[in-house]
C-alpha cells in the first residue's frame, strides 16, 4: 500500500477537498456559463436531490433553472411541479421553451401527500425533473427523496428558505439566491467540492427566457411617484 | 391431445379459507339436518382428532370451539367456473370437470415450453389464488382426472404423455377412483377386480353385457379408444367475485391479501379473453351496515393484478370505515379489449408514456383528480384566461407560442389588492390589456413589471374600471 496521494486522486469517486469533483455525474447545463463553470461536472446534477435556498419570492428563483428544466425533460420526460406557491403560468413556461404537454402540476392538500407524491413521481422514472416546494426539515424524508431521485434518474429540486442552510442535507448541491442591483447572486454553500463563498452574478431578467431588452416595452425605469396606498 | 386435470379434494374448505386460513378448528358439514357429517376439516380440526365422515356432533365433542359451515354446492360451482375462466389464459379449452377443472393443452404447449413448465405455472397460479389442487397430466381427460385424484389421495402416479404409455402408468390405480356406481364397484370387488389393469384385461363384450354400456364407454374414453369431447366453459362477459373474510377485518390493511387473490383470478380470466377492465367496483361488506363502495377507474384497460392492487391500496388507504369488513366483492361489468404491453430492455417512448399514465393514475387515486393537472395556454388576452388546467391528465398537444410579451412565472389565482409600504420601481410597462366586453368579465388594465428594494419582481396592474386601484397579479419567480 504505497499509493501516493496523486494516484489515489485518480481513482473514480475520489476527489480532493479543494477541487470540484470531475467524476462523470449526469448533469444538465443550466445555460448560464458562469454558473455551469462552478458546478461539479459542468451542470446542474440530475439523478439526485438539490436545494435552492431563497427568502425573497420573485427574484428569478425558478427562471434561472429554465434551461436545465428544458434539457432535463428533453427525452420526453415529465416536469413535475409539486405544490408550487402559485399556479405556474402556461404562457410564461411556453415562452421559456418548456414543453407544456410535459408539465404536471400536483397540489396535494397535506404535507404528507406532497412528500408521497414527490417520491412516487421520482421513483416512477417518468419524470425528468421535479420541483418541490415544501417546508420539510426532516433529514429522513430528504434522504428518501434523494434515494427516489437516484432511482428515477430525475433532477429533483427542493425550494427552501435560507434558514435551512444551517441544517444538514443529503442533497448533493445547495445554492442560495439573492437579488441585488438587478442581478441574481448565486452562492453555493454545498457542492461536491469546496463551498463557493463569493457569489456568481447572473444577469437574469424578469422573464423565464432571460434578459432580452427588446422584450420589455419601452418604459424607462421610474420610481412610482404615487406609492400604491395601503388599502385594506 | 394432452389434458391437464386439476382436482380440488377439499374445495368446500378451501373456499371458506381463501381469504386467510383460520387457526380455529373448522369443518364443512353435509348431509341430513338431523345427522350432518364432516366432509372436510382443516388442520386444527384434524389435530383435535376430527376426521372426515364423522358426525358433526362427535366432532364438536372433540373440539369445543369447532366452527361448522354447511356445504354450499352453488358457491363451489361458481368457484370452479371462475377457476375454469382463470385457466382460459392457458388454453381455449378449459372446463369444469368433476371436483376440479380440465384443460386441453396440446395446442398451447409450445407457448408454455412443455408440459412440465406449464404444470408448474398452473400449480403456482392456483396456489396464488388460494387453492390447493392435485394435478394430473394424461392424453385423455378421464385419465388426467384419474391421475389427479390418485395424487390427491397421496398415491404416486407419474403423468402419462401418450396413449401408448397410458396403460402402464395408470394400470395399478384402484377402480374406486372412477365415478362408477357403488354397486358396480362392489360387484367388481366380489369378482376380485380391484385395479384398472384387471378391468382392462377383461373381454370388452363381457364387460358390456355384465355392467352395461356406460362402463364400457367409460373404459374406452379412459384409454383413448373413444372420443371424449368436452364443451369449453364460456364465462359471462363480465367478472364478479365475492370473498368472505375468515374473521372481521377492522382496518383496510387486512383486505389487501384477499383482494390480491381476487385480482389474480380476474387477471387470469381477462387474459383468457384478451380483455382488460377500465372500471372496477369493489364493495366492502360490513354485515348489517351498508356496504362501502370503492370505484377504481383507469385511463386504459388494465388487468395486471399488482398494478390494480397498488391503485386499490391508495384508494383504500383514504377510507375510514364505519364498521368491520366481513366480505369483499369485486364487479367488473364491461370487459374491454386489452392491448398487451411488452416490457423492453430499453424503454422507448411508448413505454414511457405508459409509465407516465400510471404515475398520473396513481397520483389521482390518492389525491383526487382535481389536485393533479396539466397546464395549457388559453385563447384569450385576459391573463386569468390565458392559461387553463386540464385535471387528471396532461395537456395534449403543443400549441403555437404566444408573442414575446413578458409574462410572470406564477399567476395568482385572482388579483390581490396591493397592500404594501414598499416602494416599487416600475421596470416595464404599461401594457394595456383591454378585453372581454362580450362576456361580462371585461378588464381594462395597465400592466407593469415592478420590483421592490429586495429585487422581488411582480406583475402588477392598475385597474381602469371600478376603484382604479393597484393589484398584484403575478410573480416573476
Amino acid at each position: 500500500m504505497k499509493a501516493s496521494v496523486a494516484e489515489l486522486a485518480q481513482l473514480p469517486g475520489v476527489w480532493r477537498g479543494g477541487e470540484l469533483e470531475h467524476a462523470a455525474q449526469p448533469v444538465v447545463a443550466t445555460g448560464h456559463e458562469a454558473l455551469d463553470r462552478e458546478l461539479p461536472g459542468g451542470g446542474w446534477p440530475t439523478g439526485t436531490l438539490s436545494e435552492v435556498l431563497h427568502d425573497a419570492a420573485g427574484i428569478g428563483e425558478v427562471s434561472f433553472l429554465a434551461g436545465a428544466l428544458m434539457r432535463a425533460s428533453a427525452d420526453d420526460r415529465l416536469i413535475a411541479w409539486i405544490d408550487p406557491p402559485h399556479l405556474p403560468y402556461a404562457p410564461a413556461l411556453a415562452a421559456a421553451g418548456i414543453a407544456l404537454p410535459r408539465c404536471l402540476v400536483v397540489r396535494p392538500a397535506h404535507r404528507d401527500d406532497s412528500l408521497w407524491a414527490a417520491e412516487q413521481a421520482l421513483r416512477s422514472g417518468a419524470c425528468g425533473a421535479l420541483l418541490l416546494w415544501l417546508p420539510c426539515d426532516e433529514y429522513a424524508w430528504l434522504r428518501r427523496l434523494q434515494m427516489a431521485a437516484e432511482a428515477g434518474r430525475a433532477m429533483a429540486v427542493l425550494f427552501r428558505s435560507t434558514a435551512a442552510e444551517k441544517l444538514s442535507t443529503p442533497a448533493h448541491l445547495r445554492v442560495a439566491l439573492t437579488r441585488e442591483e438587478g442581478e441574481l447572486h448565486v452562492r453555493i454553500p454545498k457542492r461536491r467540492g469546496p463551498p463557493l463563498a463569493t457569489p456568481i452574478r447572473l444577469a437574469i431578467g424578469r422573464s423565464l427566457r432571460g434578459n432580452n431588452p427588446e422584450e420589455i416595452h419601452s418604459a424607462p425605469p421610474t420610481v412610482l411617484a404615487e406609492r400604491p396606498r395601503a388599502i385594506a | 391431445m394432452l389434458w391437464i386435470a386439476l382436482e380440488l379434494p377439499s374445495l368446500p374448505l378451501q373456499i371458506a379459507q381463501r381469504a386467510g386460513a383460520s387457526r380455529e378448528p373448522l369443518v364443512i358439514s353435509e348431509g341430513p339436518e338431523q345427522r350432518p357429517v364432516v366432509v372436510c376439516a382443516n388442520e386444527a380440526a384434524l389435530a383435535a382428532g376430527v376426521h372426515e365422515g364423522q358426525a358433526v356432533a362427535a366432532a364438536k365433542a372433540l373440539a369445543a370451539d369447532l366452527r361448522v359451515l354447511p356445504r354450499d354446492p352453488a358457491s363451489e360451482k361458481e368457484a370452479l367456473q371462475r377457476l375454469a375462466a382463470w385457466a382460459s389464459q392457458f388454453t381455449p379449452m378449459s372446463c369444469v370437470d368433476g371436483q376440479g377443472i380440465a384443460m386441453e393443452v396440446e395446442s398451447t404447449l409450445r407457448i408454455f415450453e412443455g408440459h412440465a413448465k406449464l404444470s408448474s405455472v398452473v400449480r403456482r397460479g392456483v396456489r396464488e389464488l388460494g387453492f390447493q389442487a392435485a394435478i394430473g397430466v394424461a392424453p385423455t381427460p378421464m385419465a388426467a382426472r384419474l391421475i389427479a385424484r390418485a395424487q390427491a389421495r397421496g398415491l404416486q402416479v407419474r403423468s402419462a404423455l401418450d396413449l401408448a404409455g397410458l396403460r402402464e402408468r395408470i394400470g395399478d390405480l384402484p377402480l374406486f377412483l372412477l365415478d362408477w356406481p357403488a354397486e358396480t364397484l362392489a360387484h367388481l370387488t366380489d369378482l376380485g377386480v380391484l385395479r384398472l389393469r384387471d378391468m382392462l384385461d377383461l373381454p370388452i363384450e363381457g364387460v358390456t353385457r355384465r355392467f352395461g354400456q356406460k362402463i364400457a364407454i367409460d373404459l374406452g374414453r379412459l384409454m383413448g379408444s373413444f372420443a371424449d369431447p368436452r364443451e369449453p366453459y364460456a364465462p359471462p362477459p363480465r367478472f364478479r367475485s365475492r370473498l368472505e373474510l375468515p374473521a372481521e377485518a377492522d382496518g383496510v390493511e387486512a383486505l389487501a391479501f384477499p383482494l390480491r387473490r381476487m385480482l389474480a383470478e380476474m387477471e387470469g380470466a381477462l387474459r383468457g379473453r384478451g380483455a382488460g377492465v377500465q372500471q372496477l367496483t369493489l364493495w366492502l361488506e360490513h354485515g348489517r351496515r351498508k356496504s362501502t363502495r370503492v370505484n377504481l377507474e383507469f385511463a386504459s384497460p388494465e388487468r395486471e393484478a399488482d398494478f390494480i392492487l397498488s391503485i386499490a391500496r391508495e384508494k383504500l388507504g383514504r377510507l375510514t370505515l364505519s364498521a368491520a369488513t366481513v366480505a369483499l366483492s369485486l364487479h367488473a361489468e364491461a370487459l374491454l379489449a386489452y392491448v398487451p404491453r411488452e416490457s423492453t430492455w430499453l424503454p422507448g417512448a411508448r413505454e414511457q408514456a405508459i409509465g407516465r399514465q400510471r404515475l398520473i393514475e396513481r397520483l389521482c387515486a390518492r389525491l383526487g383528480p382535481d389536485r393533479v393537472f396539466g397546464i395549457a395556454i388559453g385563447d384569450d388576452h385576459r391573463p386569468e384566461h390565458g392559461a387553463k388546467t386540464v385535471p387528471g391528465r396532461l395537456f395534449g398537444s403543443e400549441k403555437s407560442l404566444p408573442g414575446t410579451v413578458l409574462r410572470p412565472t406564477w399567476l395568482l389565482n385572482r388579483p390581490r389588492k396591493l397592500v404594501t409600504q414598499d416602494t416599487f420601481a416600475l421596470i416595464a410597462g404599461p401594457e394595456r390589456i383591454e378585453s372581454g366586453w362580450w362576456d361580462g368579465l371585461e378588464v381594462r388594465r395597465d400592466y407593469y413589471v415592478a420590483a421592490n428594494a429586495r429585487g422581488e419582481t411582480y406583475w402588477i396592474f392598475r385597474e381602469h374600471r371600478g376603484d382604479q386601484g393597484w393589484y398584484l397579479h403575478g410573480v416573476f419567480a
